[in-house]
């Protein structure tokens, strides 16, 4: 048995470095081929540099990390820490080869990629840029700089952490993600997203039509918008956004094309006079 | 209002740090110098008309408040939206004399803030693209023992890439195309049909960024009632998101304490099988 003194242990210093890799450094030289796996490398050269003294055990520890390698970068930082934990323990001698820690990325990157879009970019900042547009309505530059300042502190602080909690727990920090209670968690954000983006939608887009049918005596006798609203306000914008999934989800049209045929669906309306902006110079 | 050279560069830096791959980070880059809304406080700082710009950087992150990127897949380009597009934007709704934060003003930000980010897609295809170049002499450094030479892979050389393909088309187009923008006031009359149709798409095309997200987290029909209650709050009662987000997080609670209970003391079929419907596709994952 080794005594505590051989055992090698990587410092703050090491992990606070390897971590500021990864999260000014994920995606700098992304390419649709190998997308995060110099990202990857790059952070694990300090964690390597530490725990093998002798460059050739260095050059043949990286060769783990040249697997393809792609996830959500801010969710994913705790893959950063996991591997970094298996490399201290591989450098001590445990028996942990190159394949058990692809494996474990490879097993973790998927599932951590799908939670964290959700998460993330479909539920915290829908909800934060909600807020944000509401305190910029005007012009005013508040919101925006709320945005800046609550956004990077969350994304620093919180990967930070998630760095941290991998390296102390290994793989068992993302345990709860993938069982039982990860689907019951991810079922219930879902329910958050939903609501807050049905709320998004509601505060900020407006579709309305500008048909109104005149007698004779050129009074107007239907107003279109107006009969709308009284059946539910803002139908006009559900229908649009359901229009536009069923293009996307249902009939596999890309968005692209969803907006070009928006194009022409505003054109026609315009012609027919369903559709005004009423503007003029 | 016009753009000069020196404020043209200034953007294009701005292109380099933000846009995939973002020089500055994902989440510093990408998503904060990248946002439109961010993007919008940092071009009415260097074009000189704040308001303007918070103004357009509010309408365009309408279109794009679901940039979500599945496996690396883009349908727009933040540098071509937020430093291409909003700068035109800008220059475009001042020389048509519009109120900066009339709606009129916010759907044509909308129309050229999409178009151009679409368009736009060419480049960030382009630096991923060129980045493979670095990538093999990383490849080479990796097989040749030179480890040591893959921080300036990941860190340095992705700078020629946004040299080519972000920091010039951004200056270019910014310089040379205020001044197209600026012609198009005499050539397209506001009460025509072509600057009719393009108001009226800027105010639909949040729709499908909308809809985008719609499509992640839409599995069946049952899944829409939560997007539609949510709607209603804000549309009929007239709540706003902070409030919508406290009412959600009572069925999250909700839902995830009839998960728990249904999945640990009873588990037949009939009571695991709603628990279980959903998440098929992630299971899957999982193993």
């Amino acid at each position: 048995m080794e005594t505590t003194n051989d055992m090698k242990k990587l410092d703050h210093k090491t992990l606070t470095k390897s971590f500021h890799r990864w999260f000014w450094g994920a995606l700098t030289c992304f390419s649709q081929e190998h997308m995060q796996t110099f990202g990857y490398m790059a952070s694990m050269l300090p964690i390597l540099r530490k725990l093998y003294p002798k460059h050739d055990d260095q050059v043949k520890a990286i060769q783990a990390y040249t697997a393809f390698f792609n996830t959500n970068p801010m969710l994913g930082t705790v893959i950063v820490g996991v591997t970094a934990s298996m490399e201290q323990a591989r450098a001590n001698g445990k028996e942990i080869d190159g394949e058990t820690i692809n494996d474990m990325r490879a097993g973790l990157m998927g599932p951590i990629a799908g939670i964290g879009d959700s998460l993330i970019d479909g539920t915290l900042i829908p909800i934060l840029l909600g807020i944000s547009l509401g305190m910029s309505t005007g012009g005013s530059p508040v919101g925006a700089i709320f945005y800046i300042v609550a956004w990077v502190l969350m994304a620093y602080f919180g990967q930070r952490f998630l760095y941290f909690r991998g390296y102390r727990f290994g793989d068992q920090a993302v345990s709860f993600l993938v069982g039982k209670q990860g689907a019951a968690v991810r079922h219930a954000i879902g329910i958050v997203g939903s609501m807050v983006v049905g709320g998004v939608l509601a505060s900020w887009v407006n579709v309305t039509t500008s048909l109104k049918l005149r007698g004779a005596d050129g009074k107007v006798f239907l107003n279109l918008q107006d009969k709308l609203n009284s059946i539910y306000p803002g139908l006009l914008t559900v229908l649009v956004t359901l229009f536009c999934w069923w293009l996307m989800a249902k009939k596999h049209v890309s968005a692209i094309w969803t907006m070009l045929l928006l194009v022409v669906v505003s054109l026609v309306g315009v012609l027919v006079g369903f559709f005004n902006p009423g503007l003029s110079y | 209002m016009t753009i000069s050279w020196f404020q043209a560069a200034i953007l294009g830096v701005f292109a380099c740090l933000c846009s995939n791959s973002c020089m500055a980070g994902q989440a510093v880059g990408n998503y904060t110098i990248g946002r439109p809304l961010v993007g919008g406080l940092v071009c009415g700082i260097i074009l000189g008309n704040l308001q303007l710009g918070i103004a357009c950087g509010v309408a365009m992150q309408l279109v794009y408040i679901a940039l979500v990127t599945p496996g690396g897949t883009v349908s727009a380009d933040v540098r071509a939206i937020s430093y291409i597009g909003i700068p035109l934007a800008m220059v475009a709704i001042s020389s048509q004399g519009l109120n900066p934060l009339g709606g009129g003003a916010a759907n044509l930000a909308k129309s050229v803030g999409t178009l151009v980010g679409t368009v736009g897609t060419v480049l960030y295809y382009a630096v991923a693209t060129m980045n493979l170049v670095w990538q093999s002499f990383g490849w080479k450094d990796v097989h040749n023992g030179k480890i040591d030479k893959l921080t300036a892979v990941n860190f340095g050389w992705p700078w020629i890439s946004h040299a080519l393909f972000s920091f010039l088309p951004t200056m270019l187009l910014t310089y040379y195309g205020a001044t197209a923008v600026t012609a198009l006031r005499s050539a397209l009359p506001m009460d025509g049909i072509a600057m009719k149709t393009l108001f009226t798409v800027g105010g639909m095309l949040p729709c499908v960024g909308i809809a985008i997200l719609l499509r992640q987290i839409v599995g069946k029909a049952a899944d829409f009632i939560p997007f539609l209650v949510g709607f209603t709050l804000a549309a009929s009662l007239h709540l706003n998101l902070v409030s919508v987000t406290v009412v959600s997080l009572l069925f999250a609670v909700i839902i995830y304490e009839i998960e728990m209970s249904g999945s640990n003391n009873t588990p037949s079929k009939d009571s695991a099988a709603p628990a279980d419907g959903p998440s098929d596709d992630d299971d899957e994952e999982d193993i």
